[in-house]
């Protein structure tokens, strides 16, 4: 499904991810981990095309997006059900208004069938009576689960794409989150999540990559990555044991 | 030093890409209907009061000004001509695109810049919609629409202003004064000021719209964005005036 060949990108003249190569199938389960500006989320955005490889190649579902105009990324986008950090609804729409989006730009349903698909969708991610609320009145969780359900809405996507879909909630929220991302992946769909919380992706991934000064420095399963020797794979692990010991 | 003239040079460009991208979106399917109400909502009637309130005193003080300076060559009844001139062509259509960059130029460039930071436009772009075509274009349409209205409400108003000074402080005809305005209502006066607003409303909206999306760095970033938008556009909107008044001088025949 994705195929990335020897990617370097950068925002200036440090690379922010160096020579990366990947190959994640349609139906894995990734975890994307390392510390703060490892290059965690740039590996989503050049997924999705949203910013472009200054060398190698990306391929998607077999397109070659590497150098492919923004016009033509639809498609491809349209594969992909991604959640943003900190869920990124439109401030100015009310949480039915968000959820509708997509279903109002893309789709010719009646207002009646989109209000019926939207109580329907915000019933799966469990915060149904949110519907008239605006986004800066929800808590933390209530903001990812419902940009879950604006990205449901969207397509039918063939991957997940989280991106630090748990960070800054509590335990309690961090868990539901993480049981609602196990509920939508059930049917074989693939998901990538990038996260610094290793108890977050052990609860939701099979495949893990680490992500060290824009390198990838492990690509394995959870064992191998909890007796992986690299020191500063230690070393992060070390901050988390506690909560899986 | 190259390295700043390229990075100018790639600006002027994203600029000049997205300002016509943004007009241009006026012609082509989707609308975005909704959201231009909004904006004409936002730009016009929330810059009604504030545009109205600054151009009336611009127009009492030019009134006592002029009266004060006129009476000394015994030429008071001409307050009302230079007032006129000054304010129909000159001194509405900018002090009315000076307040309207400092209040929506500020407002479109910080709310397209949390948009960005907040990866709402990412959003947008993942889910297939145009991010020019459904934020720049209504902002630019609404501008080059609301700030020509704006203006002309903010004349009146100014020349009401200036009225009340010349009658009741400077003890002038109201007759005099109001003959001497109609006797300047030319076209070519009144077209030099209508014209302008069209322009100060796309250089106000296109760059505010361009500094908001490239927005980068956080809180720093955002307001160094909002700065930068509401500086350039009172620099454009100055230059342009002298330009503009230049090209329109000449074609519309005044001689100088």
């Amino acid at each position: 499904m994705i195929v990335f060949d020897n990617v370097t990108f950068g925002y200036g003249p440090k690379p922010v991810l160096e020579a990366a190569s990947l190959n994640i199938g349609a139906d894995e389960r990734v975890a994307i981990l390392g510390g703060s500006g490892e290059g965690k989320t740039t590996i989503l955005k050049l997924i999705l095309g949203l910013i472009r490889a200054d060398s190698g190649h990306i391929i998607v579902d077999g397109t070659n997006i590497t150098d492919k105009p923004e016009d033509e990324l639809s498609e491809i986008r349209r594969k992909f059900s991604i959640v943003f950090q900190e869920g990124a609804l439109f401030d100015s729409l009310s949480v039915r208004e968000n959820v509708a989006f997509c279903l109002r730009e893309f789709t010719k349903m009646s207002e009646e069938e989109i209000f019926v698909k939207v109580a329907e969708l915000l019933k799966i991610v469990g915060v149904e009576h949110a519907i008239d609320l605006m986004p800066d009145e929800l808590s933390g969780g209530m903001h990812r689960r419902v940009a879950i359900a604006r990205s449901l809405a969207a397509f039918e996507p063939k991957m997940f794409l989280y991106d630090e879909a748990t960070t800054g909630l509590d335990p309690v929220n961090a868990d539901k989150i993480c049981r609602l991302i196990n509920e939508l992946c059930k049917e074989g769909t693939g998901m990538i999540i990038v996260t610094h919380k290793v108890i977050d992706a052990f609860k939701v991934a099979r495949r893990f990559l680490f992500l060290q000064n824009g390198r990838i420095i492990f690509d394995g399963d959870r064992p191998g990555l909890l007796q992986s020797e690299n020191p500063d794979i230690q070393e992060f692990l070390n901050e988390f044991r506690h909560e899986f010991d | 030093m190259k390295k700043d003239l390229k990075r100018t040079v790639d600006d002027l460009q994203e600029y000049y890409l997205l300002s016509a991208k943004g007009l241009i979106g006026v012609f082509r399917r989707p609308f975005y209907f909704h959201d231009f109400i909004e904006q004409m909502d936002y730009c016009g009637a929330g810059s009604l009061l504030i545009v109205c309130l600054v151009l009336l005193f611009i127009g009492m003080a030019l009134s006592l000004r002029l009266a004060a300076e006129l009476s000394v060559m015994g030429l008071k009844m001409y307050t009302g001509k230079v007032v006129g001139i000054s304010i129909i062509s000159e001194i509405g259509p900018v002090a009315a695109a000076l307040v309207f960059s400092g209040r929506v130029g500020a407002g479109m460039a910080s709310e397209l810049g949390l948009m960005i930071l907040g990866h709402q436009v990412d959003s947008l772009r993942v889910f297939g919609v145009d991010p020019i075509k459904k934020l720049v274009t209504p902002r630019i349409l609404s501008s080059i629409i609301m700030l020509p209205a704006l203006t002309l409400i903010g004349d009146a108003v100014s020349l009401i202003g200036a009225w009340y000074i010349a009658v009741y402080v400077s003890h002038q005809s109201g007759y005099v004064y109001w003959n001497s305005i109609q006797y300047e209502l030319t076209f070519g006066n009144v077209f030099l000021g209508a014209f302008k607003p069209f322009v100060f409303g796309y250089i106000i909206s296109s760059i505010s719209c361009y500094k908001g999306l490239s927005t980068r760095g956080g809180a720093v970033g955002l307001r160094r964005s909002t700065t930068t938008a509401v500086v350039l556009s009172i620099v454009m909107i100055i230059v342009a005036d002298f330009v503009l008044t230049r090209i329109l001088l000449y074609v519309l025949g005044f001689s100088l």
